[in-house]
């Protein structure tokens, strides 16, 4: 744990923000400009002790989507440095967003979200979906073992019924959970 | 689908997420007053179940895959404000927790995925639903309306590119429309699978249009998927639109009319019918045959995927002719 980590959310949130909108805001031909805010964000990733590793490779798995994005903007007047700068602006804006998401946890995000008014029924939604998003995702893993192991080998049109079908399942046991849920929240006094 | 932070222009990711406010705070208006109906874990864990439902993968061909989207599934198992809810709660963690989709771009990305998606998708499922479906139509329904859903999210999705002057409409709007048309079939195949298992689990989930505590009084339904299809039609031209004044000219080069565009629209030609000289004519039919005869697929699926009642009849006889 950084000072880092332990700085506001609020504060967080709010400078990545402002910087996003400022590059954002730079014009095609002065994008390099947004160069300038390498070393800062540099300093802070060093400051925040995130081994510098994994957060690279988070940063080099966004990558493709990058390129895709802007080779479409290379047919066009000026295509490839209107193309270029789009890279450059948006490699610096996934730094900046990788770098807050690894230094603030995803609840404190949402109570910063509460905290400015973001409508109750949402947050609780997101607040609920950080939880259970990992339940769910150990169950579905469940149930590709179970199936798995009850040795599904057909054509492919099999394999995706086969899919969907656990899927359905799936969302009948996330109905008959949320009403248990409910319960206990009911009976806690929230809900 | 997921617009990363950098591509958009300040002003018009900003008009976006004022719009998607908009829409996200009717929805959550709508979902308090039902709130007492007991709903509120409902929706945290069908977004949960989105969530989840997004990570499995179906394999495609030569080792691709692809998944689900979703938000014309959710429109159909939760009814749109719920739906839309969800889906703009799985757009914003999807950003916080793994970094997909820029979080200044996070207005247009809920606009894309959750305002558009849901709306068409639900008010596709709606109208061709009609109120009291059949099994195989319901399935139909979910699929057309998947379809609809990404191929209309991915129109909006090159409208806003093109208009923060990422990209020429003439080149994003064929790109996006080629590819998010095959996606989409993906999703309609995926969306009716799943529907048609709830349908067999547990099918009262389905006849309310969502899960009893979400359900809509049917009286104004219709209204409602009036005012919702308008509203669609309008926020997907307004990009368009918005070109002025030589908008027409764009939209006539957007569709590959023009022989001087770039000779990537080489896929575009496929579209046009040859011996209709007027080329607006042809892509316009063209368009519409596509659209029908994907229509008339989601139905052959939906045929595929429903067990005929005779024959669930007599599947069951020989079951308890066995066991007797």
């Amino acid at each position: 744990m950084s000072a880092i980590h332990r700085a506001p959310a609020e504060l967080k949130l709010g400078l990545a923000l402002a910087l996003i909108l400022g590059l954002a805001a730079l014009p095609a031909e002065r994008a390099w400009w947004g160069l300038g805010a390498l070393p800062l964000l540099l300093v802070l990733a060093k400051l925040s002790r995130l081994p510098p590793g994994p957060l690279l490779s988070r940063w080099a798995l966004g990558a493709p989507f990058l390129l895709a994005a802007a080779s479409l903007a290379y047919f066009q007047l000026n295509g490839l440095s209107i193309g270029l700068a789009l890279l450059t602006k948006s490699a610096i804006c996934l730094l900046t967003l990788q770098l807050l998401i690894s230094t603030t946890p995803v609840t404190e995000l949402v109570r910063t979200l509460r905290r400015v008014h973001v409508p109750e029924v949402l947050c609780q939604t997101m607040a609920l979906l950080a939880r259970y998003s990992e339940l769910l995702g150990d169950e579905t893993r469940r149930m590709r073992r179970a199936r798995a192991g009850r040795s599904l080998r057909g054509s492919r049109w099999l394999e995706w019924r086969a899919l969907g079908n656990s899927l359905g399942l799936l969302f009948v046991r996330t109905v008959s959970r949320a009403e248990r849920v409910q319960t206990a929240m009911r009976s806690r006094g929230g809900g | 689908m997921h617009i990363p932070d950098g591509f958009l222009s300040a002003r018009v990711a900003l008009g976006y997420a004022a719009l998607s406010c908009v829409g996200l705070g009717a929805a959550c208006v709508r979902l308090r007053s039902q709130r007492d109906r007991g709903a509120s874990a409902l929706l945290g864990v069908s977004a949960a179940f989105v969530f989840a439902a997004q990570m499995v993968n179906f394999p495609v061909a030569a080792g691709t895959s692809g998944h689900l989207v979703g938000s014309a599934l959710a429109g159909a198992l939760l009814g749109l404000p719920g739906a839309l809810v969800v889906m703009s709660a799985v757009i914003i963690m999807q950003c916080f927790m793994f970094a997909d989709g820029g979080v200044f771009a996070l207005g247009a990305n809920v606009f894309n995925m959750g305002l558009v998606g849901c709306v068409v998708g639900f008010c596709c499922y709606r109208l061709l639903c009609g109120a009291a479906p059949s099994p195989t139509r319901r399935v139909a329904s979910v699929a057309f309306a998947g379809w609809c859903a990404t191929v209309a999210g991915a129109l909006s999705c090159a409208g806003q590119l093109s208009l923060s002057g990422a990209a020429r409409l003439s080149v994003v709007l064929p790109a996006m429309l080629g590819v998010h048309s095959l996606i989409g079939v993906g999703e309609a195949v995926i969306s009716s699978l799943v529907v048609a298992s709830v349908l067999r689990f547990r099918p009262e989930l389905l006849e309310t249009g969502g899960p009893a505590a979400l359900a809509k009084r049917p009286r104004n339904s219709a209204v409602f998927a009036g005012l919702g299809l308008s509203i669609a039609i309008v926020a997907l031209l307004a990009p368009l639109a918005d070109v002025a004044p030589d908008g027409f000219s764009r939209v006539t080069q957007a569709l590959g009319l023009h022989s001087s565009t770039s000779p990537w629209l080489a896929p575009l030609s496929e579209y046009g019918i040859p011996g209709i000289v007027s080329g607006v004519l042809a892509t316009v039919l063209a368009g519409c045959l596509g659209t029908l005869s994907l229509f008339g697929l989601c139905w052959l699926l939906a045929l595929a995927l429903v067990p005929r009642p005779a024959r669930q009849a007599e599947a069951r006889a020989l079951v308890a002719e066995s066991s007797g």
